[in-house]
């Protein structure tokens, strides 16, 4: 396909997964299901060579994510390359397995922030999805984190099984010292896809915990920042993927392939390149899989014709994919979408499903299922 | 949070102003977030650097721009910064 007739904007923000391996056993977990096949990570060389090129483009926002990063033993060499060309760097971490004397080596090699992720508000719900004894460590490392003039942001990811914690998230995060709270509602990709039946929230149980996050908002107002990412799956119009395909984000998974979204691994017919290849600059420029969703020649209707198509973009090409088996539909979260029903028929099902049902959690016995 | 005309004013901890040579501009950087910022909005934000107060900073920017008249729009500019978070005013 060809690309748009102008030179794309270069990537502001990269999104560095160093790697798949990750203590946590979380069932919303956004890498892929099958991701146990991939196990040759990129070497630290590989990840300097990804961080120079980006940064010469224009990519300013870095994201060291996984996985859990801290896994990866180059990680302080990696923040410390990043500060050096410039980066503003973020550690994206579930905070298993960080120490104090770890939190201060960062800091020292130039780590400018820390998201850390709870996974409910109380021991016995956040030990459960996560699958792993972590609580109390958690909170011990957020306070580690303030602790060194970090400034944090508080991650808990929102579903079925503790959204109507809302409440006491948020007075979990002002314990804490958040700067930023983010309570994004589970988006159903990767293992959130196969159990979201499980882990769609009910529209009572939705418009609670908004009212709540409102009131928050309105509270702390000047002291911690709170955004609630409401699902789209209630919205009615789908979400600008990504700020636009290919405009904005960059997203390097562990083994080296480069993805214009963290979900596009899954496209078929993607050819989503590798930087073991290419150079950054050829894949953001020249690559099918990042000018494939650049500009509207690729939509079909009713996104063609549409007069919000410069907004959203068509929404999000995941999900298009996962729940029509073609990418190029328009996102059916959308209400003008002819398949919207299958969002309906999804919260439908999801509304019968018994919170009983077991969850499948993410771990390298279930991904090699897949 | 509105503009105290006797306090200095600096970015917010965690945040940082950054000129982006591929970009040609000034931009402000803070956790998962950056906005790029125009001409004016840069030149001031330079000048918020801990010692100067609403009077000092609308006073080097008149000066460096040759011209009078740019309070009203400062202080505006200064009370979203605040709003937003980007800045803070010491105690």
């Amino acid at each position: 396909m060809a690309g748009s007739l102008k030179a794309p904007s270069p990537p502001r923000w990269l999104l560095a997964e160093l790697t798949y391996a990750c203590p946590l056993q979380c069932p919303y977990c956004s890498n892929p299901l099958d991701y146990a096949n991939f196990k040759d990570e990129l070497s630290t060389d590989d990840w300097k060579r990804v961080l120079k090129q980006s940064r010469d483009m224009g990519a300013v926002q870095l994201g060291f994510s996984g996985g859990e990063p801290l896994v990866r033993k180059d990680l302080v060499e990696l923040v410390d390359y990043s500060h050096e060309l410039g980066y503003y760097t973020n550690l994206i971490t579930s905070g298993y397995n960080m120490d104090e004397a770890k939190i201060i080596e960062l800091k020292e090699a130039g780590l400018d922030h820390i998201q850390i992720s709870l996974q409910a508000s109380s021991k016995e719900l956040n030990d459960f999805i996560a699958s792993t004894e972590s609580f109390d460590h958690k909170k011990v490392v957020a306070k580690l984190i303030k602790k060194h003039g970090y400034p944090m942001v508080l991650c808990v990811v929102l579903h079925r099984q503790n959204i109507h914690q809302m409440k006491d998230i948020l007075e979990m995060a002002i314990e804490l010292g958040a700067d930023f709270v983010e309570l994004a509602n589970t988006q159903y990709y990767g293992w959130a896809h196969h159990n979201r039946d499980q882990l769609m929230p009910t529209q009572e149980q939705l418009q609670k915990a908004e009212a709540i996050a409102n009131e928050y908002q309105a509270s702390q107002k000047g002291k911690m920042k709170i955004y609630y990412i409401v699902p789209d799956f209630f919205e009615g119009r789908p979400k600008a993927c990504m700020n636009g395909w290919g405009t904005t984000f960059l997203t390097i998974a562990p083994d080296g392939l480069a993805l214009p979204c963290h979900s596009a691994r899954q496209l078929p017919n993607f050819d989503c390149p590798s930087v073991r290849d290419h150079s950054i600059s050829e894949i953001w420029n020249e690559s099918k899989a990042f000018n494939y969703f650049r500009g509207d020649d690729w939509m079909q209707e009713p996104c063609r014709s549409c007069p919000e198509k410069d907004k959203d973009f068509g929404g999000c090409h995941c999900q298009a994919f996962l729940l029509t088996g073609d990418a190029t539909n328009a996102d059916p979260v959308c209400d003008l979408s002819p398949q919207h029903h299958l969002v309906t028929e999804a919260i439908n099902q999801a509304a019968a499903t018994p919170m009983e049902k077991p969850m499948v959690f993410r771990n390298s016995k279930n991904s090699k299922v897949f | 949070m509105s503009l105290l005309t006797d306090q200095a004013l600096h970015l917010a901890a965690g945040y940082r102003l950054q000129w982006e040579e591929a970009q040609n501009m000034f931009v402000l950087l803070y956790p998962e977030g950056l906005i790029e910022l125009n001409q004016s909005s840069a030149e001031i934000l330079q000048v918020c650097d801990g010692a100067n107060k609403l009077a000092d900073i609308v006073q080097t920017l008149e000066t460096k721009f040759e011209t009078t008249g740019l309070e009203n729009d400062i202080t505006n500019f200064l009370n979203t910064a605040l709003d937003n978070g980007w800045l803070t005013q010491s105690t």
